[in-house]
This record gives structure tokens, C-alpha cells and sequence, in this order.
């Protein structure tokens, strides 16, 4: 009777998770159609200074317009897309980079791996934003230099987990089956290893998605991510800041597609993490 | 019920660090509350706080040394020095340090040095101070050499007796300049670049780019200064500056941002303002290869909207500009012809000398080369950035390429001609009232700050003239036609002239904007009534 009542939650909570994935999901599916279709989406031209500066949301202009004349719903759109992709591809970066790292310094272990845990200690021990500005002001502006730059400080987080569960599944029977079946090294990394790290590395991919989008925000706000003209929502934010007080929507237009894009990626984050957590799965 | 007077015991206990951690939080705040509002009183007298945004090295204002480069403004500005001559707000020339003058010949100028004045170091002021100083000026300041033309100074008691190496008509004015506060060499420049002056106030302590204290000069011999203390603080960023003159940190600020005005249009505050000579303006580097193209040079000076500009983007806090004087000067204004914005025509300037866009990305291109410029600017004069950006987008739909370099470290950009091609600076073109300042300073081939190497051999000869020639009407003639030279040859663009304004608290009186933009504080400021 009492396994039936526990089997029963458990199924409302599965499917109570399975609803959340699907509302995030659609959510996330929904502005990353806004940002691939935002050139057709934009009422006006976000580059051209044809409108009266610092006009009030309404009228024409359903977020207002800018000092400089830009509508700004417009920017908000094309700014979006360019924090959205730029975020996505540096998570991409580094999470394949700290995994082929992670796993080969799990998987050989030795020089190699201390040496590879080392130079990861080096990049852990700096102050993540503080490096980034470094590395930044070093490259230069421009939104492909911000995300180098905070590339280089945080692929170690995945080399750590990724070296952590090659570690774990190396020493397992069934890797130990396959190597006495003849596998070589790269088919155990590609066969065993690689697919059952890919859950957590997953995770904290999609979790990183809504920090690495702030981060970025954060260095274009500092002026060393986008340059002018490029609409990116941290300059635009750091464009506006001195009119807070003054004229409100040049700074809450941006503030505001910040705040929700990150929302939906660490919401959605969150219920990955729930989806694949094996004490949610039907077999436990 | 024991269970439940054993909870809300808990509950209690567990509000006592709250509580107290909130009283604390709240004492905190309202300590912070209290630190501004007003001119602070204490022990030690009453204090005036100033915000400003340029006295930094970004501005060549190091300290208030007025023999280094241009931090006489600083020593002006905040009462330390004084000249031998100042301007009225007429911008006429009037005696100050001085009494009078006489001029014997017309390379000799015989001036009389007021009497009863002491420099802060308590050395009486006379002729010989003035001379140990000027010499020392023209020994180590380049523009001040070239300006003055000193060839000999003489003293005797309280008579300055200058011979120029040529007719120099604009001494007194260039002796008004702050280069020429008159300094007590005998005391020296400390290490922090202060000097002993005989302004209203003396400087005590500095630190370059940050702060500089000042104390009441009690021997100041024009009066009484108003506040016993005086502190300057650097304040680069706009934001920082309007909200520190909100909160009540600062007392008054200069280079407050145009788009924080609204906030101070009560009664609250007092603004001061007035038109100056200083003018946005644009330099074309002749060393870069685009830019030796004349027509590339032409289609930027055709390509830029200044009507927009100083309407809609200063929100008409400033006024177009055709030359490198405001109209107020007879000299300025409508009497020179400068090119309107004519985007259509800037194409076709384009398309006749080869530039063309073949490949269709919207940046046109000639012999392989695209038509990709530099344009170079620093933020601590707030609109910078701003036309920045709105000259960016009026030349890409022309058929430019513009990178934007937005920097404080202009100067170490600037002094290289290899990385930029158009530098967009905010500099007063007549702060003597005189029109030769501005060439003698930015376009003579001998220019310090002839950052794009301009040189025209018509203009050389005309400066030459002006030099020498004492009929004023002769030398505004003789400006007018050096700044069509200018124009025609497009070698500067300049955008708009500035209206200054100081915005202070309503409980601080006799802080007055003037043109020239180098008085602020002066014996006469003072708590309100």
C-alpha cells in the first residue's frame, strides 16, 4: 500500500518535471527564434539615428528610442541575438575544450594529467571576471575578444568534472571487460567514457548558459565586449546608465531582455538537472 | 502552551541579531544621509567640495604648476594663481597682477606691477618675481615660448620692463593665458607640482588625476575668501559626478553631462552658465594614407550632420559651428564658409575620385585599399563618445568604414601618426580672445598640438602677419581668411561650440561661469545667505 502512495508521488513529480522541461523548453525554443529571426522581427534599421533622441516607449516605438535616435525595441532584438549566440558558442567552446581535456588527463593520468591540473589550478586561482579583463584589455574590443577572453578562464570547471567522471568510469568492470576485448584507448573514450559523462557535463552547460550570458553582458558594460554600432545589451545598458534617473527605458529595454534570457536558461538548467537526476528516475 | 511559549522564546532569540543587525544597518544609512546637503562647517571651517571631470592628465592637468604643459588651468581655475592681466566677461583685457602698461615701442612693453600683494610663500610680489617667473616659463614651456616671443626682461621695483624678438601684439593677451599665473620661483614646485601663487586660496596637497586640497589664503589682497578649505575632487565618470552632486557629496560640479541636466532644474541648485570658445572639433591626420586624399577628406567634412548634433543629441546646449570661433567674435561665426551636410554630394565626391563599393558590403573601396578610417576620441568631455557614434553612422551610409578608438590614454594615441586617421578633441580656439591662439596652438607646421601634421604654406605667411599686426580689425580680416584655409583644405572639420555651465548647490554662492572657462573659484565664493 505505502510503495503504491510512494510510486504515485513519484510518478506526479516525474510528470510535474517532464511539464516544467516542456514550459522551459518551449520558452527557450521561443527567444531563440526571436534572436535567428530578429533582422525580420526589427520594426526599424537598429543602426539608424533617424528618430527623435529619448522619445518614451509608445507611439511608434514600442521601447522607446535611444540618445542617439535608434529605436530601441529594435536593438533590444539584435542586441539579443548577439548576447544569446555569442553565449551559446562560448559555452560551446568551453565545454568541448575542458571535456577533451578533463578526459584525457582522467584517462592517462600522470605527467600529463598533473601537469593539464596544474595549469587549471593557475587559471581556477585568478579572479574569473578579473582575468577576463585582463585577457580583454589585452585583445582589444569586440564581442569575439570578450569571448575569448572568458574562454580562457572557464574551461577548467569541465576539465575538473570531466576528469572526475573519466576517473570514476575508468576503473569500472564493464571498461575493464572492454579493454580485455581488445578496445583501444579511443574507443573506450568514445564508446564508454564520453557518453556516460555527457549528463553532468550536459547540466552544467545549460546552467552556465544564463552566467557566462551575464558575464559577457558584464564585460560589454566595462566597454571592452561590443563596439559601436553593434547593439549588445551590456553596452546598451552602459550606454544609458547615465540616464536612469532621466529617461528609465534606455536602460530597463535592455536590463529587462537580460533578466528574462538568463531566467529561461537557468530555469531550463535547473529542470535538465531535476530530468536527469537518477533519484527522479523510474528505476530508483 | 509550555511548546508554544518555548517557540515564541525562540523566535525571540532568534530576532535579537536581526534586530540588531537591522538598528545597525539603519544607524548606517542615516549617517550616510547626513554626510551631504550642504557647504560642511566643522572645526576646522566651512568646506566647498567641486567635482570635476578634467583636471586629470587625460587634459595635460598634472597638477598647478602652471609652467607644466596645461595645468595652469587647474592653477587658475581653483584660485591659486593669478595673472598679470584677465579678461572681462567681454572678453576685453583688464588688469589684474597688474595695474597698467605702456607700450614704448613696438617690440618694448613697459608694465607696472600692482604693490601691496604677497604670494602665499609671503614673498612680497614685485617686477623681480615677475621676471624670475616669466623667464622661467619661456625656459621650459614650449607653447609659452612660442606665444610670447620674450627676447629680454628687465626689473625695477615694481616695473616689468618685456622685449619681444618681433611686434607682438597679443602679449598682454598671452600673458592672461594661465600658462602666465605669476608663481614664486624663489619658493619652488614641490614634488607634487605645487606652487606658492597669490590667488585666493593655497594649495596644500595633491594627488594627480584624484583629489587637491586648499586652504583660505588669509593675505589674499582682493578680500576675504569665502571658505576656509577647498577640495577638488577628480571626477571622470558623468554618472559618478551627478550622483555625487545628488547625494550631496560635492557641493558643485563641472562637466556635468548634458543628459543630467533635468535632474538640477530645481530649486535645489544654481546653474551658471555662458557661451565659450570651446569647440568639438575634428583633425585630419595628413600622415595617414586615406586621409591624403582630398576628396576622402572632403566627404568627411560633407558627411557630418551638425544640425543634429547640436540639436537633438546636445539637446541645443550648444551651437553650430562654421570655423573655430563662436559668432560673438567679429571674427567667428557666419564669416567663414564651411561645407553643410550633404550626404548625396559626399558620394558623388567619392565616386568621382574612384572610391566605389564593388563588392556591395556597403564600404566602398579604390585600388584594393577600403575606405576604413580610425576615428579617434577620449570620454572625459562627456559628448565626445556621443558624436562619436552619430559621425559613425552619418559616414557609413556614405560608404566609410569607422572604428571607433574611445580612449583616456588619447595622448599616447595622438602622438602617433600611424594609428589614427580623424581625432575628435573639445578645446577652447580663443581662450585670449584673440583668434591667433588657435593656429599658433594647432595648425602651424611648429604647432604643439598639430596632431595631423598639417602644413600650407599661405597659412604660415598670413600667421606671420597676424603675428605682427596690431589694428585689430586687421587681424580678424587675417583669422577669417587663415580659417577658410583651414576649411578649403579640409583639414579640421569643426562641429559645434559649447555652452559651460557650473551647476552648484543652492547654498553656495559666487560660483560664476565665464567664457574664457578658466575662472571658477575666486574670492567670491562663499556660502549662500
Amino acid at each position: 500500500m505505502r510503495d503504491g502512495v510512494s510510486r504515485r508521488r513519484q510518478r506526479g513529480r516525474r510528470n510535474h518535471i517532464r511539464c516544467r522541461l516542456l514550459v522551459f523548453l518551449l520558452l527557450a525554443a521561443l527567444l531563440l527564434l526571436a534572436v535567428i529571426f530578429a533582422e525580420e522581427l526589427c520594426p526599424y534599421d537598429p543602426n539608424a539615428q533617424i528618430f527623435q533622441p529619448l522619445q518614451p516607449p509608445g507611439g511608434g516605438h514600442i521601447a522607446g528610442t535611444d540618445r542617439l535616435g535608434r529605436d530601441l525595441f529594435s536593438r533590444i532584438l539584435v542586441g539579443l541575438r548577439t548576447s544569446v549566440f555569442s553565449t551559446l558558442a562560448l559555452v560551446a567552446v568551453i565545454a568541448a575544450a575542458g571535456t577533451a581535456v578533463g578526459v584525457l588527463s582522467g584517462y592517462c593520468g600522470g605527467l600529463l594529467d598533473g601537469w593539464m591540473m596544474r595549469v587549471s589550478d593557475v587559471c581556477l586561482a585568478f579572479p574569473g571576471l578579473v582575468f577576463a579583463l585582463a585577457i580583454a584589455a589585452l585583445l582589444g574590443g569586440g564581442i569575439q575578444n570578450a569571448v575569448i577572453a572568458l574562454a580562457v578562464i572557464s574551461w577548467p570547471k569541465y576539465a575538473r568534472l570531466a576528469r572526475g567522471q573519466t576517473m570514476a568510469i575508468k576503473s569500472s568492470d564493464y571498461v575493464a571487460a572492454a579493454r580485455l576485448a581488445g578496445d583501444t584507448a579511443p574507443q573506450i573514450i568514445l564508446r564508454h567514457i564520453l557518453p556516460n559523462s555527457t549528463g553532468p557535463i550536459l547540466i552544467t552547460a545549460v546552467l552556465d548558459i544564463g552566467t557566462m550570458m551575464m558575464e559577457l553582458a558584464g564585460l560589454s558594460f566595462l566597454g571592452l565586449g561590443a563596439t559601436p554600432p553593434t547593439a549588445e545589451l551590456g553596452s546598451m545598458m552602459s550606454d544609458g546608465r547615465s540616464m536612469l534617473q532621466t529617461y528609465p527605458w534606455v536602460v530597463l529595454g535592455p536590463g529587462i531582455a537580460i533578466f528574462v534570457a538568463v531566467a529561461v536558461f537557468n530555469l531550463l538548467g535547473d529542470t535538465v538537472r531535476d530530468c536527469l537526476d537518477p533519484r527522479n528516475s523510474h528505476r530508483t | 502552551m509550555k511548546t508554544r511559549q518555548r517557540k515564541t522564546d525562540s523566535v525571540k532569540r532568534n530576532w535579537r541579531p536581526a534586530r540588531l543587525a537591522a538598528a545597525c544597518l539603519a544607524l548606517l544609512l542615516l549617517a550616510g544621509c547626513s554626510a551631504g546637503g550642504e557647504p560642511s562647517q566643522g572645526a576646522a571651517g566651512t568646506t566647498f567640495v567641486l567635482g570635476d571631470t578634467t583636471f586629470n592628465p587625460e587634459n595635460e592637468e598634472l597638477d598647478v604648476n602652471p609652467h607644466n604643459a596645461y595645468s595652469g588651468w587647474a592653477c587658475i581655475r581653483y584660485g591659486v594663481g593669478e595673472t598679470l592681466f584677465r579678461y572681462s566677461d567681454g572678453m576685453e583685457i583688464e588688469p589684474w597682477l597688474a595695474t597698467g602698461y605702456r607700450l614704448v615701442d613696438e617690440l618694448t612693453w613697459e608694465i607696472t606691477v600692482r604693490g601691496g600683494v604677497t604670494f602665499s610663500s609671503g614673498r612680497p610680489l614685485d617686477a623681480q618675481a615677475v621676471k624670475e617667473c616669466l623667464e622661467h616659463l619661456v625656459e621650459v614651456h614650449g607653447r609659452a615660448r612660442g606665444d610670447l616671443m620674450i627676447d629680454t626682461i628687465e626689473a625695477e621695483g615694481q616695473t616689468v620692463t618685456i622685449r619681444t624678438t618681433q611686434p607682438r601684439a597679443t602679449l598682454l593677451n598671452y600673458l592672461s593665458d594661465p600658462y602666465g599665473c605669476i608663481i614664486d620661483m624663489e619658493a619652488g614646485v614641490t614634488e607634487e607640482g605645487i606652487v606658492a601663487g597669490t590667488g585666493p586660496y593655497v594649495a596644500v596637497s595633491l594627488r594627480t588625476g584624484e583629489e587637491l586640497v586648499l586652504t583660505k589664503n588669509s593675505q589674499y589682497w582682493g578680500g576675504e575668501p569665502g571658505f576656509d578649505t577647498v577640495k577638488v575632487l577628480t571626477i571622470t565618470d558623468g554618472d559618478t559626478l551627478t550622483m555625487a552632486l545628488q547625494s550631496g557629496e560635492i557641493d558643485a560640479a563641472y562637466g556635468m553631462p548634458y543628459a543630467s541636466y533635468p535632474l538640477f532644474q530645481n530649486d535645489g541648485y544654481v546653474f551658471s552658465s555662458c557661451a565659450t570658445s570651446r569647440a568639438f572639433f575634428m583633425t585630419m591626420n595628413y600622415g595617414s594614407a586615406v586621409m591624403q586624399d582630398p576628396a576622402v577628406r572632403r566627404a568627411i567634412a560633407m558627411g557630418i550632420d551638425k544640425e543634429r548634433f547640436v540639436e537633438e543629441l546636445l539637446g541645443g546646449h550648444g551651437y553650430v559651428a562654421a570655423g573655430a570661433y563662436p559668432d560673438h567674435f567679429s571674427f567667428g561665426g557666419g564669416a567663414v564658409t564651411a561645407k553643410s551636410y550633404d550626404p548625396e554630394g559626399a558620394k558623388a565626391v567619392l565616386e568621382a575620385a574612384g572610391w566605389v563599393d564593388t563588392d556591395g558590403d556597403g564600404v566602398r573601396e579604390k585600388g584594393g585599399q577600403a575606405l576604413a578610417i580610425r576615428y579617434l576620441t577620449y570620454p572625459s568631455r562627456q559628448e565626445l563618445p556621443l558624436l562619436a557614434e552619430a559621425v559613425q553612422a552619418t559616414l557609413e551610409d556614405i560608404g566609410f568604414a569607422v572604428t571607433i578608438y574611445n580612449t583616456a590614454d588619447v595622448h599616447t594615441y595622438r602622438s602617433d601618426p600611424g594609428a589614427w586617421d580623424l581625432y575628435a578633441s573639445a578645446m577652447v580656439t580663443a581662450p585670449t580672445g584673440d583668434p591667433e591662439y588657435f593656429f599658433t596652438t594647432h595648425c602651424l607646421a611648429g604647432s604643439p598640438a598639430n596632431n595631423g601634421g598639417y602644413a600650407n604654406a599661405r597659412l604660415e605667411q598670413l600667421a606671420a602677419e597676424l603675428s605682427g599686426t596690431f589694428d585689430p580689425e586687421r587681424r580678424g580680416e587675417l583669422a577669417v581668411e587663415m580659417q577658410q584655409l583651414l576649411l578649403d583644405d579640409d583639414a579640421f572639420v569643426f562641429c559645434s561650440h559649447l555652452q559651460m555651465s557650473l551647476i552648484a548647490q543652492a547654498d553656495v554662492a559666487g560660483l560664476v561661469a565665464h567664457p574664457c572657462d578658466f575662472y571658477e573659484i575666486t574670492a567670491d565664493l562663499r556660502p549662500a545667505a
